[in-house]
């Protein structure tokens, strides 16, 4: 068939417009010198951090506020909001001098009627974690003068301190929030703070913008403007960062790191703090109703079959660690040492087995034999739950467990799903939780073991663990204001969970941070960016 | 005569979209999860979890809920979003247009490729170019949209640096006018070309074999006969026949490239309703999920309208009644 030529013409034409679209399309994104731009994963929906724990709102919002104290790196107290404070009553109350002279970002002054109203009416509602830890010790909150604040308490509480930072207790304005509905405040899309950076604009899905608070009390943050991208996809964040379309992204992806590593225009920070939680564990839990988890033996042969460096170099790609006791070595003064808890031992896992009655012939599967609770003949099989995004972990604990004849069958079900069918519905064998310890453990810890934290609750006590020894060690510990007091009771706790294992502590995991050679000065997680400069 | 035909097809659309609404909401109240947990984080107490749920009306029994929904429907109230704590039609309307621009480029883009590509492939059945073109648009439309996706960030973003990485402006871009618009077109050229490459695959298919069915057809003998050239017999006198079934087909797609387009905007972070539905879905914001399926089923049944008029217009065969 003859004469296509035309339409050939036609292509080549198209072809060339194309090519000179996309020449044009190269010219640089010119950005102002003071910008800095960060990644986000989650568009946050609203920005008020008082009324929420989600992780998505505190990494948008939190360089807005500011909490009574801050948390340096090996989570001591330094001042913020409050400049100093006393202890009185054997640590049934805590007096805070609050800093004079801050104003909000719309020019109110900051006193201490801001901080009695943000507990009273907004944190100790709404605010899960708070609420949760500090509400039913809490006798009152008073203001003797505008620039004091008094907690007290109905029994010396020892974590106050570690619950006063920026993530726990953000201070909210009270002119802004009294006599309104907190959670349809229009405040919370377009918030006023004390913070280093105040609101400028958001677009849902797309970025939000701060300016830099010039009267910020500790000084103005070195660069103007601070954009967050709303990027979900991981990969993409990354490519953004390398394309350089953005300074800092908050998580990097395990596979990218060594790319990122080697990039001579990248650093990479690692740090346990993180906005959705802090000092975390990944953790295997035992369903202890099951009669198959009765024995301890069989808890303590499935946590000896388990290799933990395995995870750390082939789940986490060589970060974090492999846990060695029930507290994160992170909340230092509460992580025990030289705890005697399960070494890899597959002899160990074996012999336990057999003395249960869980016998196995060749390479198969254990079947049971006299096993209490469970017939004759039934074949060692049993289910693992996780989120989708820890499908590795499942992968990798079912190859370990196959080794000693146990078969897991593993269901990874979404985040919302996970919670109803585990803690709601308590249907499963064993599943997976990212335990994370927070700064405290009274803030973290405590939910895990504690019988009245068997409730259809996310991340409480996931076992159904009840021991009335270390709950009792728990109130003392939450109560012991001496430090060694408080380390004794955890370590104490910690010796009794290890030989009951009601979970085994698989890894210790950290957060890496990426951002552009081009900018330094990052400070912790929550206010990154409030020293932060960049060159262009 | 048109008049009765769209108000009659307006009027079955009725009970469609009902149905989908009564069991969408059956569906999404059934599923395991709780809007509470995602608005208030984790680490609460039941308490806690309980005076949330009755904050927000999640306490009532589910065909309480979904008598007060209906009821609000009807008068046009979609609801108010747990995440957004703003009124459901607001914040869909807020990220519609973007979606609109990314599934309006990708589709117009395709038309304009696809159907030269396919009268080039029919003109020589088998023939190399026709072998090159089939095989291209079976790969493209085998391959998922996020591994073209990210291949073409790689590739054309990271790589040559041709295009932006994601977003549809500049960061903290403070452009207006045509700065802008140029700024947005920059950031669309990518994501639209990834959504247009299955569409294209798919177009180029159809238009293919029917310009196929056509071309030995007597009206198109006749026209070479009268001496015309192969490209104006071609546009002329087999495309428009050929073209009609593919106008069905059009209109048929327009709901899979809205479903395409939620992938394509999670991947290059446009912000549209595709990324709105996936934090919807994970933070069971069920007004804003029932709301976008509403505006969804209601873009298909209108586009399905359109393509039937269009066939009309382009059929004179056809009459509508």
């Amino acid at each position: 068939m003859p004469g296509f030529d035309g339409r050939r013409r036609h292509a080549n034409a198209l072809l060339a417009l194309a090519l000179v679209a996309m020449g044009c399309a190269t010219e640089g994104a010119g950005r102002d010198a003071t910008t800095l731009v960060a990644a986000i994963e989650t568009d946050p929906g609203q920005l008020n951090t008082a009324i929420t724990t989600n992780g998505s709102v505190h990494t948008a919002a939190a360089l807005l506020y500011d909490g009574l104290v801050s948390l340096d790196d090996s989570l001591r107290p330094t001042p913020a909001l409050a400049v100093r404070w006393e202890i009185e009553d054997g640590g049934a109350r805590y007096r805070f001098h609050l800093r004079r002279g801050v104003r909000w970002h719309d020019g109110r002054p900051f006193t201490a009627a801001d901080v009695t109203f943000t507990f009273e009416q907004l944190l100790l509602r709404y605010h899960a974690r708070t609420r949760a830890s500090m509400a039913p010790a809490l006798a009152g909150i008073e203001a003797p003068d505008d620039s004091t604040v008094v907690f007290i308490f109905r029994r010396p509480y020892a974590p106050l301190l570690q619950q006063l930072d920026v993530s726990e207790a953000p201070i909210m304005p009270r002119h802004v929030f009294a006599g309104s509905d907190p959670l349809r405040n229009p405040a919370n899309v377009a918030p006023i703070g004390t913070g280093p950076y105040r609101f400028a604009s958001y677009t849902s899905h797309s970025e939000i913008r701060y300016t830099a608070n010039r009267d910020y009390f500790r000084g103005a943050p070195p660069m103007s403007t601070l954009v967050l991208r709303v990027i979900p996809d991981d990969g993409t964040q990354v490519a953004a960062l390398e394309a350089g379309e953005v300074d800092w992204i908050f998580s990097v992806p395990g596979p990218a790191r060594e790319r990122l590593r080697a990039d001579p225009r990248i650093r990479l920070r690692q740090s346990p703090l993180g906005a959705g939680g802090s000092n975390c564990i990944t953790t295997l839990g035992f369903n202890l109703d099951r009669p198959w988890f009765r024995d301890v033996r069989v808890r303590k042969a499935i946590a000896h079959a388990v290799n933990r460096p395995q995870f750390v170099e082939r789940v986490l790609f060589g970060e974090g660690r492999a846990a060695d006791a029930p507290i994160s070595s992170q909340i230092a003064f509460a992580h025990a040492r030289g705890l005697p808890i399960a070494a890899y031992d597959t002899a160990e896992a074996a012999r336990l087995l057999n003395a249960v009655g869980w016998r196995r012939r060749g390479a198969g599967l254990r079947t049971a034999q006299n096993v209490d609770g469970v017939p004759d003949g039934t074949s060692f099989t049993i289910g693992f739950k996780a989120m989708p995004s820890q499908s590795a972990y499942g992968d990798l604990l079912r190859a370990q467990l196959h080794a000693i004849g146990i078969d897991l069958r593993l269901e990874l079900l979404e985040p919302a799903v996970f919670a109803a069918s585990v803690f709601t519905a308590r249907d499963f064998d064993t599943a997976l939780g990212a335990y994370c310890n927070g700064t405290d453990p009274e803030i973290g810890v405590r939910r895990m073991y504690a019988a009245s934290s068997i409730a259809p609750v996310p991340f409480s006590n996931m076992a159904g663990y009840r021991n009335p020894v270390v709950d009792g060690l728990f109130d003392r510990a939450g109560a012991a204001i001496d430090p060694a007091g408080r380390r004794e009771a955890y370590r104490q706790i910690q010796e009794i969970v290890v030989r009951d294992q009601p979970y085994v502590w698989l890894v210790e995991t950290v957060n890496t941070q990426a951002y552009s050679v081009r900018c330094r000065g990052f400070g912790g997680v929550s206010h990154f960016a409030a020293t932060a400069e960049c060159r262009r | 005569m048109t008049r009765r035909f769209v108000a009659g097809r307006l009027a079955q659309a009725v009970p469609t979209m009902t149905a989908i609404l009564v069991v969408s909401f059956i569906l999404l109240h059934l599923a395991p999860g709780d809007p509470v947990l995602a608005l208030a984080g984790e680490h609460g107490d039941a308490a806690y979890y309980a005076f949330m749920r009755q904050r927000f009306g999640l306490d009532q029994s589910l065909p309480q809920q979904l008598v007060t929904y209906l009821g609000r429907v009807v008068t046009g109230d979609l609801g108010s979003s747990y995440v957004y704590g703003r009124g459901t039609f607001r914040v869909i309307m807020d990220r519609a247009p973007a979606t609109l621009l990314l599934t309006g480029t990708a589709l117009l883009i395709s038309i304009l490729v696809a159907i030269p590509l396919a009268a080039v492939a029919a003109a020589k059945p088998h023939g190399a170019r026709d072998v090159g073109i089939s095989g291209a648009a079976l790969a493209l439309y085998s391959a998922p949209a996020f591994w073209v996706g990210q291949l073409a960030i790689l590739a054309f973003a990271l790589r040559l640096g041709l295009f932006p990485v994601q977003g549809m402006t500049s960061a903290g871009s403070a452009a207006t006018g045509w700065s802008h618009a140029w700024d947005v077109i920059r950031h669309l050229a990518l994501p639209a070309m990834v959504l247009a490459s299955q569409e294209i695959a798919v177009l180029v298919r159809i238009t293919r074999s029917t310009l196929l069915d056509e071309l030995p057809r007597d009206h198109v003998r006749t026209a070479r006969a009268k001496g015309l050239g192969e490209v104006r017999t071609v546009v002329r006198h087999a495309l428009p026949r050929a073209l009609l079934p593919v106008v069905t087909i059009l209109g048929a797609r327009v709901g899979h490239v809205i479903a395409g387009a939620a992938v394509v905007e999670i991947i290059f972070g446009w912000p549209g309703m595709g990324q709105l539905l996936l934090a919807s879905l994970q933070s069971r914001d069920t007004p804003i999920l029932l709301g976008l399926f509403l505006l969804i089923s209601l873009t298909v049944v209108l586009a399905n309208l359109l393509s039937d008029l269009m066939y009309a217009a382009i059929d004179p065969r056809v009459r509508l009644r």
